[in-house]
């Protein structure tokens, strides 16, 4: 049998030395969730294997100086379970608690999610709403940091060099008025692969009235998840009100159909997404009154 | 490659091939034959066992990976020839028909009922929603578990 090379870097420094020999046939492996699977589906059985989940250091949620950090390793059942993330970046909570299932969340780690670079990510879209940041060490031993979005080609490809790796995602914690969700439809309602995603990140003003910012992000419509223009100046400047849901639930829909014209999916995913607005609306502002919702639908 | 595994109490010293995966170690070469490969991509969870305290596929994980962890297989639940009280509560309410996926059900339940000894229905749901059983429904596998909780 073929013999793949297995590289077992215990801290930064030794993963700096595994990653000095990277080449086309290396391949880093976190949660391992995605990676064996490819492999096998691709008759891979030569190589290097770098196993970046034996690094402990890398498992970690820090509040530190505005920000949350969180070490590359961290497993999508770390971040369900994080009552720092709950508290400032519920969508990012709720988009773990959605992937895979528990057997999966256990191991399954933020880096690897970022790296696998799947267009149907669900903690993409999510990370992408907190403005998060990506830190990437080389086999110099220097470190830099990129935008989620940057590292993210789509379908599956990233960024990154061979002899880069992902260290560590941070994201500011969002100040006063900050709110956040998550939702997801797939064929089934858990252990599903996202047919559509949202996250959204929005600000209201003082009195939690107005909307003062929008970030919203759209998966699995593409190639990779997308910031909606669309979706935002929909919310952008108006109140809490059941025509404000009208308006999100409209411009998700224009979104749809902005994105994937003429596709066989786009009739079905124009409608669902309005189930799904319903659900992030309720999940951003379900709190402010019962009223918000109409529920002419 | 050389490789230090500890699995349901035993350490072993093996050599393993890198691209195994921790099932097939399992299963051809420490003989652990109960841990069975259903879909081989995590999606049916027979292949679950517990390490380091939390349910994994051991089809998604490399061997080499559980170096240094406490592997516990479904072997590990009974002793003394006495089976678990989650094994006898399976057989009690017939959680159990054509059995392929009980061991990895099995080990599921077992890792949460480690963290959590009274769980919720919702949270019993959830510890399962990696196993596919086309038998039983899940109900009866679920009342198992809930049968546990009570005694």
């Amino acid at each position: 049998m073929e013999e793949m090379l297995f590289k077992a870097p215990n801290d930064i420094e030794e993963l700096v030395t595994a990653l000095k020999d990277a080449d086309a046939n290396t391949y880093l492996i976190s949660g391992g969730t995605d990676l064996i699977i490819k492999l096998r589906k691709n008759r891979i059985y030569s190589g290097t294997i770098i196993d970046m989940k034996g690094i402990r250091s890398l498992e970690y949620i820090r509040e530190e100086s505005e920000h949350i950090k969180l070490g590359a390793n961290t497993t999508f059942t770390q971040i369900i379970n994080s009552p720092v993330l709950q508290q400032h970046a519920a969508c990012l909570a709720q988009a773990a608690g959605q992937i895979g299932s528990t057997q999966i969340r256990n191991v399954a780690t933020v880096g690897g999610n970022i790296g696998n670079a799947f267009a149907g990510a669900d903690c993409i879209p999510a990370l992408m709403a907190m403005d998060a940041q990506v830190k990437v060490i080389c086999s110099k031993g220097e470190t830099y940091v990129k935008n989620v979005a940057d590292i993210i080609l789509g379908s599956g490809k990233n960024s990154l060099r061979k002899d880069e790796a992902i260290i560590e995602i941070q994201f500011p914690i969002q100040g006063a008025g900050g709110r956040t969700a998550f939702g997801k439809i797939g064929s089934r309602s858990r252990v599903t692969i996202a047919k559509i995603n949202i996250a959204a990140f929005v600000r209201l003003d003082g009195s939690k009235k107005r909307i003062e910012e929008a970030r919203i992000f759209l998966g699995a419509l593409g190639p990779r998840a997308f910031r909606s223009e669309i979706v935002e100046e929909a919310m952008v400047g108006r109140t809490i009100s059941p025509e404000l849901f009208n308006s999100f639930a409209a411009a998700l829909t224009a979104q749809v159909d902005a994105a994937i014209a003429g596709r066989s999916s786009q009739e079905y995913k124009r409608e669902a997404i309005r189930g799904l607005a319903d659900e992030v609306f309720c999940k951003l502002f379900g709190d402010l009154s019962q009223e918000v919702k109409q529920d002419e639908r | 490659m050389a490789l230090e595994l500890n699995v349901n109490g035993v350490d072993y010293h093996l050599e393993v091939n890198p691209r195994l995966r921790l099932l097939d170690v399992l299963r051809d070469h420490l003989g652990l034959t109960g841990t069975k490969e259903g879909c081989g991509e995590g999606e049916c969870g027979a292949c679950t066992i517990i390490m380091d305290g939390v349910a994994i596929n051991s089809c998604l994980l490399l061997a080499h990976q559980a170096r240094g962890k406490k592997i516990l297989t479904v072997e590990s639940l009974a002793q003394d020839g006495e089976l678990d009280r989650l094994q006898k509560a399976f057989i009690d309410n017939g959680a159990v028909q054509c059995g392929y996926c009980t061991p990895g059900m099995l080990m599921s339940c077992k890792a949460l009922l480690m963290r959590n000894p009274n769980p919720s229905e919702e949270e019993i749901r959830i510890a399962i929603e990696g196993n596919l059983c086309r038998c039983t429904g899940y109900t009866k596998i679920i009342r198992a578990v809930k049968d546990v909780v009570k005694k």
